[in-house]
């Protein structure tokens, strides 16, 4: 789900090998290239706000200006950094990548590094992240057209090893640390700013790389970013927690409330029957369609997209959407959320769930959707 | 200024350049480099893509995505007609072929800027006559009264941060852990966001996003803190020392103090921008580090501060900008020198009919942390 961009990555994200070791990032880099058989290299683009193709095939997190890997189908990659040569030395741990450049002149370089790496033929990854400027500078260096092939490589991406599986089990018990600190904190009678940064700073000192938050001050009507001090108490206060360990994100909806919530409820049923339609193979559209046909009215902050896969990026397809012909698949990570919206209140609650070959595991999930 | 004027300057660019409309795009990536020109029309900081529509006469629309996100646009927006969307493109192609921009002629602001899969349409879509970024940034280059108010409050949070910074920073420490605390903090001030480099080292080579290096006695640690304040960004820019700092690093450090005071001395109204590096680069020439006032050393002695309008523009020598009253920007030396690497000092100043005020309550100076 879409929470507000900071202006600067600031947290955690040196690469390390112990728990991501350079076969992982070999094994991702040779299925990719196995799906794109006449590919001589690609050119991967990945920003502040999207990188996490750039971060899986390289661990690289671009905290403050966009990054380019050159990744060649035989030798070793490159990695321009945005912001000049002195940047490289805050660059160099949060990669496997040893030959770090400063990204500049990109046009010419780009150009120069597909010719001297088979003429034509690399791909191009997240290139539709691009700014505009940098895209017209690509394309008039680029005689010929390249392909994008994100689309490809996330489709690999949704695939979730073994090691990745276990950072997003570490990241949903940071995520649930954080929310229950949350809910000690306005139990205890805290403010809203003061209960949403209680949650925050657990996850701070638990290791987490990144934190996002939303709240409602309306009883769960609306979401909101943090704008300004809320002193105030709310109850029941809706609260939308991502976690961010390790490069993979995990994220969560909760209604905090000192009493029982009859909407959430609700909205806690209809989740856990969403979660148990979450198989592989099933269509995306008919997980949505299944929410819709509870014959409750859904909340506008789910009615439209009810969830996605989740990993590097905070969103990543296929969406859970009416509609969608996607299937979700075995190996896939997703966060599905169940949002509820009536004249008797509002709630919306989700779930983290691991989808194996046969049946799922749910990583965390909202209280009120948990047996 | 008001906003009222504000608006008023840019209708007066509209008839001078014959445009009938205004599209302000951005795509919800928020950076300190980069302007955001839906901010300075709306004072709405967007979670995901949004546009303003403004026509030459008549009401201005604000475009909001995720759809969701719309009552808190309309909160912050009620002179704005706000249109909830799933799709930025899709909703100002719909304006074009039903709506207020039909058959208009057409200038946009912030395109350059603004990712590839969104600008690249509205390149295709809208066909606009040309860029607006002169009229709108122009005319935003003076902040409003209001904007002045919330630089004064980030300001204010960043000089406590930076105390907090110097209460807690200790060897053994990781610069992330710092970083993250840090950026915590000021957030408990009421900073929603927070561009905070952070890095130590016996010698920095610039500054640079914290990582997880250990910081060590002896360390240099350098910060640019720059909390944003409703949408307004004010940075101060420090140095520490951990444990005793060197005779000489103290005489250095004075050097670049007294060159941002001659800089802060040379800005006022009426003097182009490159009088004020040029003040500074005179006070670092003297003392014999003429090459070093150039790049690889230095780019920019200072900077505007968005997130809306980034005018005036880098403190540099090839800057021509006059300055005018109202103006907020950064004034900083910030110099590698042989000696002592990269030092960081400046302060944000106000441009008054007096000259520049620095919006601090200290300026820069060395400290040394006790351990």
């Amino acid at each position: 789900m879409l929470a507000m961009n900071p202006t600067l990555l600031i947290g955690p994200a040196d690469w390390d090998p112990a728990r991501f070791p350079r076969e992982e990032f070999a094994t991702r880099a040779a299925a990719f290239w196995r799906a794109n058989p006449s590919a001589t290299g690609a050119i991967v683009y990945g920003d502040r706000v999207n990188h996490a193709e750039l971060a899986y095939l390289t661990n690289f997190t671009p905290k403050l200006e966009a990054a380019l890997a050159l990744i060649p189908r035989q030798g070793s990659p490159q990695l321009l950094v945005g912001g000049g040569a002195n940047m490289l030395p805050a660059a160099k741990p949060l990669t496997l990548v040893e030959d770090l450049r400063p990204l500049r002149h990109v046009g010419k370089t780009v150009a120069q590094w597909a010719r001297e790496h088979g003429g034509d033929a690399p791909v191009l990854i997240g290139s539709a992240f691009m700014p505009y400027a940098l895209h017209q500078e690509f394309a008039a260096a680029l005689a010929s057209k390249i392909g994008d092939k994100t689309a490809e490589l996330r489709r690999l991406m949704g695939r979730k090893s073994a090691r990745e599986l276990a950072v997003l089990r570490e990241a949903c018990a940071t995520l649930d640390a954080a929310i229950a600190a949350m809910r000690a904190s306005q139990a205890a009678g805290a403010g809203v700013t003061a209960t949403i940064l209680a949650g925050e700073q657990v996850a701070n000192r638990a290791g987490a790389q990144d934190i996002r938050t939303l709240f409602s001050l309306d009883g769960g009507r609306t979401l909101r970013p943090f704008e300004t001090l809320v002193e105030r108490t709310v109850d029941p206060l809706q609260v939308y927690v991502a976690v961010r360990r390790l490069g993979y994100w995990t994220e969560g909806l909760a209604v905090l409330a000192a009493s029982p919530h009859p909407c959430a409820q609700r909205a806690g049923t209809v989740l856990r029957e969403a979660v148990s339609r979450m198989q592989a193979d099933a269509r995306c559209g008919e997980i949505a369609r299944g929410i819709a046909q509870a014959d409750l009215a859904l909340h506008p902050v789910t009615a439209r997209i009810a969830g996605n896969a989740i990993g590097l990026a905070l969103e990543e397809p296929p969406l859970i959407a009416a509609g969608c012909e996607e299937r979700i698949e075995p190996g896939g990570v997703y966060s599905l959320r169940v949002g509820l919206s009536d004249e008797r209140g509002h709630a919306i609650v989700s779930a983290m769930v691991a989808v194996r070959d046969r049946g799922n595991e749910v990583l965390w999930s909202s209280p009120e959707a948990a047996r | 200024m008001t906003f009222d004027q504000r608006l008023a300057a840019i209708r007066a660019g509209m008839i001078e350049h014959e445009l009938d409309a205004i599209v302000a795009i951005h795509d919800g990536a928020h950076f300190i480099e980069t302007p955001n020109p839906v901010l300075v029309l709306s004072g709405f900081k967007s979670l995901g893509p949004a546009a303003v529509v403004l026509p030459r006469d008549g009401e201005a629309s604000l475009i909001v995505t995720p759809a969701w996100d719309a009552d808190r646009a309309a909160e912050c927006c009620p002179t704005l007609r706000v249109i909830a969307a799933d799709d930025v493109a899709n909703a100002l192609t719909s304006a074009r072929d039903h709506g207020s921009l039909r058959g208009a002629r057409i200038g946009i602001a912030g395109l350059a800027f603004t990712r590839w899969d969104i600008a690249g349409r509205l390149d295709q879509v809208l066909l606009p006559a040309g860029s607006a970024d002169g009229i709108v940034f122009d005319a935003a280059a003076a902040k409003t009264v209001e904007e002045v108010a919330h630089a004064r409050e980030a300001t204010r949070i960043a000089e406590l941060g930076y105390a907090r910074l110097v209460e807690i920073a200790r060897p053994g420490m990781s610069e992330d852990a710092l970083a993250l605390e840090l950026k915590w903090y000021t957030k408990t001030l009421g900073a929603e966001d927070n561009f905070l480099l952070l890095c130590a080292g016996p010698r920095n080579a610039a500054v640079a996003p914290s990582n997880g290096r250990t910081m060590q006695r002896g360390d240099i640690l350098v910060a640019e803190i720059t909390p944003s304040y409703r949408g307004q960004l004010a940075q101060i820019c420090r140095t520490a020392t951990l444990g005793p700092a060197s005779a000489d690093l103290k005489h250095k450090y004075d050097l670049l103090v007294r060159a941002m005071n001659a800089g802060i001395g040379a800005a006022h109204p009426g003097a182009p921008m490159a009088a004020v590096c040029r003040a500074i680069n005179t006070v670092l020439e003297a003392e014999g580090y003429g090459e070093y006032c150039h790049p690889p050393h230095i780019r920019r002695r200072g900077h505007g501060l968005g997130f809306g309008s980034i005018r005036p523009g880098d403190v540099s020598l090839d800057n021509d900008t006059v300055l005018t009253e109202g103006m907020v920007f950064m004034i900083h030396p910030n110099q590698h020198l042989p000696e002592t690497g990269y030092l960081l000092c400046g302060e944000p100043v106000l441009l008054t009919a007096h000259g520049a005020e620095p919006l601090t309550q200290r300026r820069s100076a060395l400290v040394e942390i006790g351990l």
